[in-house]
């Protein structure tokens, strides 16, 4: 099965949402989907998809730009970031276009999710990732584990705006200590699969790395002091 | 250009740097994407990051293709090109197979020999009516003393340019010597063209290097952020120096990048 079949499948199954995307079938067309930011859903239906001063576009690599910037002009550089902005319609023909807009707003999730149910999806633990970190990001593998555990609660989850599921432990022996960022599957909205699939955390992103040098410094000038 | 046969069943992955900082550091690698893509060449185009999403483990995640091509749209030969994209992508020479899927890896854009003439439409377009024969051209780069590779593409790139006409063609480094800090000492005609060798207007292009030059007393904002993009030529030194964004924003990149797969399908696929 290609991903595409996977889509299909599962919109057949009544798939609706990831992360902050609703997306539903287009009323005069059985291969049409539209895209909202899922708290635009109710007015997108109200005003029959023509919503006044919303972007609407049918390029699915529209997405990329829609979801640079939040609101309040903040730079999104990671895309799990809960404050994808509001305001847009997406009016897409075919699953193809459907696939590259999820791609567009989160890059790869489909297919991390389409990889975890084949049994295939490989999963890089916090110090694997750390130790391959060159320049001045070499720094941040010497982050102890006290640190990191905190640092997880401290940078990632929704509480922190990350809305994806973290897959990876510290290493193999060391699974990441109960939060509420440990625990969170994934699915903000609170609906559950396959109504949503979660977005996968396979790897720390760069921006939890740069804490880490960031934490290890700290921690090697306290020592120092100390 | 060269013609490219298309590959329907193939993917293209474009690997680029990217920031977590700096937005606008991955917008010329989506533009090149765009424009492969439109020409419909590829069952599929993708970008694919060191600093951004997705990233270069996540590549294989990106598209069901068994046949995958990999362009590094990086600027020269050396520590990404050599080191960190074989590694992240686990690829062990120009073909690899990896998880069932096949990757052809090419040779970065910058390193191509159709970026002579990019580099030179660049430089006519940013100094449309001066005459060449009283003007330095000058190429920066970053430079490192950490791979010496990476001054190469450049030198190669003004060896090339030396047949144009200039009265001077110049490669100078951000971090090493020649330094581009420099340029008037360098140069010693009235015009100054200086073209930065780099694949996007991000940090070195847009903040660094107008610092260096003289243009800006301090770094500003990303070039996105910005009301006003900057007005040639500044008058310097007593010279007119124009001053142009990355060779890499060029959406010509995208006939290097088919170029680089061209070479590479003429070198490793005919023996294959």
């Amino acid at each position: 099965m290609t991903q595409i079949d996977w889509l299909k499948q599962l919109l057949d199954q009544g798939f609706h949402r990831i992360g902050q995307i609703e997306i539903f079938l287009a009323p005069d067309s059985a291969d049409a989907y539209w895209l909202c930011h899922e708290s635009d859903r109710d007015s997108v239906i109200a005003a029959h998809g023509q919503p006044v001063d919303f972007l609407i576009t049918s390029d699915p690599y529209q997405a990329r730009e829609i979801s640079t910037y939040s609101l309040e002009n903040e730079y999104r550089f990671t895309k799990g970031q809960t404050n994808l902005r509001s305001g847009w319609l997406m009016k897409l023909h075919g699953l193809n276009d459907l696939l590259a807009a999820i791609d567009g707003f989160y890059p790869a999730c489909f297919g991390l999710w389409v990889a975890q149910q084949r049994n295939v999806l490989d999963v890089q633990n916090l110090r694997d990732k750390l130790n391959r970190q060159t320049g001045m990001y070499r720094f941040a593998r010497s982050i102890s584990d006290e640190g990191a555990q905190q640092l997880v609660q401290e940078v990632c989850g929704p509480a922190h705006q990350c809305a994806k599921k973290i897959l990876w432990q510290l290493d193999e022996n060391t699974p990441l200590a109960d939060s509420e960022a440990s625990r969170f599957n994934g699915i903000g909205s609170g609906l559950s699969e396959p109504q949503a699939i979660p977005l996968l955390c396979r790897e720390a992103c760069n921006h939890f790395v740069a804490e880490c040098r960031k934490a290890s410094k700290r921690e090697f000038e306290a020592k120092a002091q100390s | 250009m060269m013609s490219i046969a298309p590959k329907p069943n193939a993917a293209l992955l474009i690997a680029g740097h990217g920031s977590t900082e700096n937005p606008d550091s991955s917008v010329p690698y989506f533009e090149h994407a765009d424009e492969i893509r439109k020409r419909g060449i590829f069952a599929e185009v993708h970008c694919i990051f060191w600093k951004e999403e997705p990233s270069f483990r996540e590549a294989c995640y990106l598209t069901d293709c068994e046949e995958i091509y990999v362009v590094p749209d990086f600027i020269s030969e050396g520590y990404f090109t050599q080191d960190v994209i074989p590694r992240e992508l686990e690829l062990s020479g120009p073909t690899s197979t990896v998880r069932g899927k096949t990757y052809h890896y090419c040779a970065p854009v910058g390193i191509h020999p159709s970026m002579t003439q990019l580099l030179l439409r660049r430089a006519r377009e940013v100094a449309p009516d001066i005459d060449p024969s009283e003007t330095t051209l000058i190429v920066v780069g970053h430079g490192t003393n950490l791979n010496a590779n990476s001054t190469k593409a450049i030198k190669d790139q003004c060896e090339q340019l030396r047949q144009a006409g200039y009265a001077t063609v110049l490669d100078t480094y951000m971090e090493e010597q020649p330094f581009i800090a420099d340029w008037h000492e360098l140069a010693t005609t009235p015009n100054v063209v200086v073209v930065p060798f780099f694949i996007s207007d991000g940090l070195h292009s847009f903040q660094d290097i107008p610092v260096l030059l003289g243009i800006e007393s301090e770094v500003g904002a990303a070039a996105s952020q910005r009301e006003v993009f900057r007005h040639n030529p500044h008058e310097l030194h007593g010279r007119k120096l124009y001053y142009s964004s990355a060779i890499g924003t060029e959406r010509l990149i995208a006939d290097v990048i088919l170029d680089q797969i061209h070479d590479f399908d003429q070198q490793h696929k005919s023996s294959l």
